[in-house]
């Protein structure tokens, strides 16, 4: 029981890393980033190769991976991003479908279609605590993910280059009449985008694996918590990962926890497998979106009518 | 030879090639290849119903794709049930699932429903996997017959192809009805301005939602060809990679352009045959070409013709048009001023976020009077005019028109009801031309609707008298001679009467107009005054928003301040000039001078 709500909250603390990155981009530009599940897998298969060929944990691989792909979100600002600035916002959506595919299949390319395993964050195995045994790598993620919050937080709150950012995500045109160089801190903001999600990419490729086409699977769930959350607003980003990940743990699981359910109602044990989760989560989604289009905590872009 | 006149044989040439090319490729791999290209064209085709007529990012037509192919797949393999039946249920699945997605999010903002249909295909992936005792789990079903009816075989090769590009010329036909006459113009008013669309009576939740079932039934349809063609269903065909192929076709192609999409199809299919040598890079290249596509020619292929041969701009006889009276000499009307309010407007509130925009607002609008709406920036001008035409909902109080309240009606149902309005920074569709910007808003009056559409012969009657109509109101406003010159293309001056001519267009009994006078000068603006003068004479109730005080004096019968967003003063424009919380409200501010004048 213990070790769910952990491994709940491990997901969620990932799932934010993606969606907190999501939301910064979607502020600075005003465009959703359909390339951002793509991150996670290319970050993904660096750490995984980067873990096998110097046999190191995944919190040393770490800064390499984060340096990586902030040059991966720096190239993709500068192709799929940039020469569309003036252009509708749905051309970037395409322009960033497109590099998911380039992306993914570059991926493909150069490590082939096998699933890869990443190193564990600190060490494989589990703690005793108390009466229940915890997973090294669920507390681990939990702990290295609110180091990088802490630290992508202290940026952005404390630096004369995080203020820079949030002026630019709150006003473009406002920002480029005080002289800010906008475009530089867009590429910027994809580049600390890219990088969160590369840090979820190393702690998805140990807990799970990771294969070449996993990039779509983890864009929805983002976009569905920067949405479920209420668009455009971190705090709410970070609320709707730790939903979409509730659901993805917690529904699988509810036979495990409520035995008597499962007695009563046998046939209804496929409403509780993993792609009903996702099903449940989708229907979930439409709902919140039918009876609260602002999402649960409201919208932080406003539209001029 | 002019662009124009180079297209008809242009266009031959290219029907002739798309006929040639399967004789001249004839080999079995071959003939299946340009098979499969007919397929994504129907996809494709369908694709620009809602990506391309009303520019909705749709992400879900591979879904819809994949899902059809399956229901075909196993009414077919498992069931054993013959063409039509199997072909019918395909496309109603797909629609029934369209309609479920778009209820609760096609009315949003366009990232929801791209995210609601981004979803649906990751549900159906799943489930196809997981549903093995039906679907046949990862491997898929095998053994999907070829298509079977009336106890006839449609057999391999030849007979295939035909039968699939059969589907192809009638998708296409469909899609030229749908493009074609009055409904196809709303499609364009709703894609570029959909606030616009709804000043003008156009309820764009339902044209997108009608183009978003239409999408679905296209798909649906090239599914159950590829079922057949290929003769296997699998989850490959709910990949998202199939979305993005469709994608590809409808930008490179071009997004409104039906021989865009058929072009599209023919080179994405036989791309990565011509890219054998790099195995899966080809997808490298095609995304490579799409995001080049998008950023060099956005409008695709079609849009790169266009602009290298334009078209010929359409002058079809309007024959009404020619019959009709030589313009009116404006301001020589019979009504005066009544004391009728045909408009009342009673304790309107509006709120944003704490700060009253609008606070217990009354009045009423008699008929046939002019009344001018003052106040300093901010006062609450346009707020008041987005109120009344329904983009706002106010907060409080209610508004009534002939006897009717308004106040929780749709924009598009108020202007129905007949309250036109013109906008403070312009909204007309820039690559459309003046008379069809102005046609377009008898769109409620001709009751155009999609199944009308698809009736359409060889001319359509309901174009021609919106277009007939339109050049009326062009005479009346002096613009016949821009009628046919895109909107783009004209100064500021004319918009602005332009947006006048589509709103009296819509018959109104009610006129709202935001700035009408802004950034014309003085000739225009005594011209403006004219002919507004004229209208007011026939009947028409005028509201107007202002600051040009010249422009309102001798204008105006009737006069309201505004000032943070409370009203301060209303009656005879004298009495306004006179009033000593008018001028307060305004001394010290950037129109001061004017309103002491």
């Amino acid at each position: 029981m213990l070790q769910l709500l952990v491994n709940t909250f491990a997901l969620g603390a990932a799932y934010s890393l993606l969606a907190i990155g999501f939301v910064l981009v979607l502020n600075a530009t005003g465009a959703v980033n359909l390339a951002h599940g793509s991150f996670v897998v290319v970050g993904g298969f660096l750490s995984a190769s980067l873990g096998t060929m110097l046999k190191l944990p995944g919190a040393v691989v770490l800064p390499v991976v984060l340096a990586g792909m902030m040059l991966v979100g720096g190239a993709l600002a500068l192709i799929a991003y940039y020469p569309l600035r003036n252009r509708s916002a749905v051309s970037v959506f395409i322009s960033t479908i497109s590099m998911s595919a380039i992306l993914e299949t570059s991926t493909l390319l150069v490590f082939g279609p096998a699933p890869r395993v990443g190193p564990p964050v600190l060490t494989a195995g589990s703690v005793e605590l108390g009466l229940a045994t915890l997973n090294v790598q669920s507390l681990a993620t939990i702990v290295l993910a609110i180091a990088i919050v802490g630290a992508q937080y202290f940026v952005l709150s404390r630096t004369v280059l995080g203020k820079r950012l949030r002026a630019v995500a709150e006003d473009r045109e406002m920002a480029r009449a005080l002289g800010m160089n906008v475009n530089a801190m867009i590429f910027v903001t994809f580049g600390i985008a890219a990088a969160l999600a590369g840090a979820a990419g190393l702690m998805f490729a140990n807990t799970f694996y990771i294969t070449p086409g996993d990039g779509e699977g983890y864009m929805i769930k983002t976009y569905v918590a920067a949405t479920m959350g209420g668009w455009g607003s971190l705090r709410g980003a970070i609320a709707g990962a730790f939903l979409v990940a509730a659901f993805e743990v917690l529904v699988p699981s509810l036979p495990l926890m409520l035995p008597a359910m499962v007695d009563a109602l046998p046939s209804f044990q496929a409403a509780f497998s993993p792609t009903a989760s996702t099903i449940w989560l989708y229907l979930a989604f439409l709902v919140v979106l039918f009876f609260r289009p602002q999402g649960l905590f409201g919208e932080a872009v406003q539209q001029r009518a | 030879m002019s662009g124009a006149k180079l297209r008809r044989p242009l266009g031959i040439i290219g029907l002739c090639a798309l006929a040639a090319w399967p004789i001249v490729m004839s080999s079995p791999y071959d003939l299946r290849l340009f098979t499969l290209a007919g397929i994504f064209a129907i996809l494709a085709i369908g694709y620009q119903f809602i990506f391309g007529y009303v520019g909705e990012l749709s992400l879900s037509q591979g879904a819809f794709f994949g899902l059809s192919a399956y229901v075909t797949g196993i009414l077919a393999a498992k069931a054993g049930f013959d063409f039509p039946a199997t072909f019918a249920a395909s496309i109603a699945v797909s629609v029934l699932l369209a309609a479920l997605i778009s209820l609760p999010v096609l009315r949003l903002a366009s990232h929801y429903f791209a995210l609601a249909t981004l979803g649906i295909g990751q549900v159906l992936l799943l489930l196809a996997i997981d549903w093995q005792s039906l679907t046949g789990g990862a491997i898929g079903l095998s053994g999907v017959p070829l298509p079977r009816m009336f106890g006839f075989q449609i057999g391999r090769g030849w007979p295939l192809l035909l039968f699939v590009w059969s589907f192809v010329l009638l998708a296409a036909l469909v899609a030229h009805q749908t493009k074609r006459g009055l409904y196809g113009l709303a499609c364009h008013v709703v894609r570029q301005n959909a606030i616009a669309a709804r000043s003008l009576a156009i309820d764009p939740d339902r044209i997108r939602f009608a183009m978003f079932l239409l999408s679905a039934a296209v798909a649906g349809v090239a599914g159950a060809l590829h079922a057949h063609t290929i003769r296997i269903v699998s989850p490959e065909g709910l990949d998202f990679k199939v979305m993005i192929s469709c994608l590809t076709m409808a930008v490179i192609g071009g997004r409104t352009h039906i021989w865009g999409a058929v072009a599209g199809a023919l080179l994405v299919v036989h791309l990565p045959e011509w890219l054998r040598g790099l195995e899966q890079g080809y997808v490298i290249v095609t995304s490579g070409i799409l995001i080049a596509i998008l950023v060099l020619a956005p409008e695709g292929l079609a849009g790169l013709v266009d602009r290298l041969l334009p078209a010929a701009v359409g002058r079809e006889a309007i024959p009404a048009a020619a019959s009709a009276p030589a313009s009116q000499v404006a301001g020589e009307g019979v009504l005066m001023p009544s004391e009728t309010p045909i408009l009342a407007i009673r304790g309107l509130t509006k709120t944003f976020g704490g700060v009253h925009a609008l606070n217990d607002v009354t009045f009423s609008l008699m008929r046939g009077s002019i009344t001018a709406v003052i106040g300093p920036n901010g006062s609450g001008k346009t707020t008041l005019v987005n109120c009344v035409t329904g983009i706002y909902r106010a907060d409080g109080g209610e508004m009534v028109l002939g006897g009717n309240e308004i106040s929780a009606m749709n924009s598009e149902d108020i202007a129905a009801r007949g309250v036109g309005r013109t906008f403070q920074n312009l909204r007309l569709v820039d690559d459309m031309t003046v008379l069809d910007n102005v046609a377009v808003a008898r769109f409620r009056t001709e009751q155009t609707s999609l199944g009308k559409a698809f009736l359409i012969g060889r001319r359509d009657a309901r174009l021609e008298r919106a277009r007939s109509h339109a050049m009326h109101v062009l005479r009346r406003l002096g613009l016949e001679t821009s009628a046919y010159l895109n909107c783009g293309s004209l100064a500021h001056g004319t918009k602005r009467l332009v947006e006048i001519a589509r709103a009296i267009c819509l018959d109104p009994v009610v006129l709202l107009l935001d700035e009408p006078a802004a950034g014309l000068n003085e000739t225009e603006q005594a011209d403006l005054a004219r002919i507004l003068e004229g209208l007011a004479a026939r009947g028409l109730t005028l509201l107007i928003i202002e600051h040009n005080m010249e422009f309102l004096k001798s204008l105006a019968t009737h006069m309201v301040c505004l000032d943070y967003g409370e009203l301060i003063a209303s009656g005879r424009p004298s009495a306004i000039y006179q009033d000593e919380r008018v001028i307060e409200a305004y001394v010290g501010r950037r129109y001061g001078a004017e309103a002491m004048a």
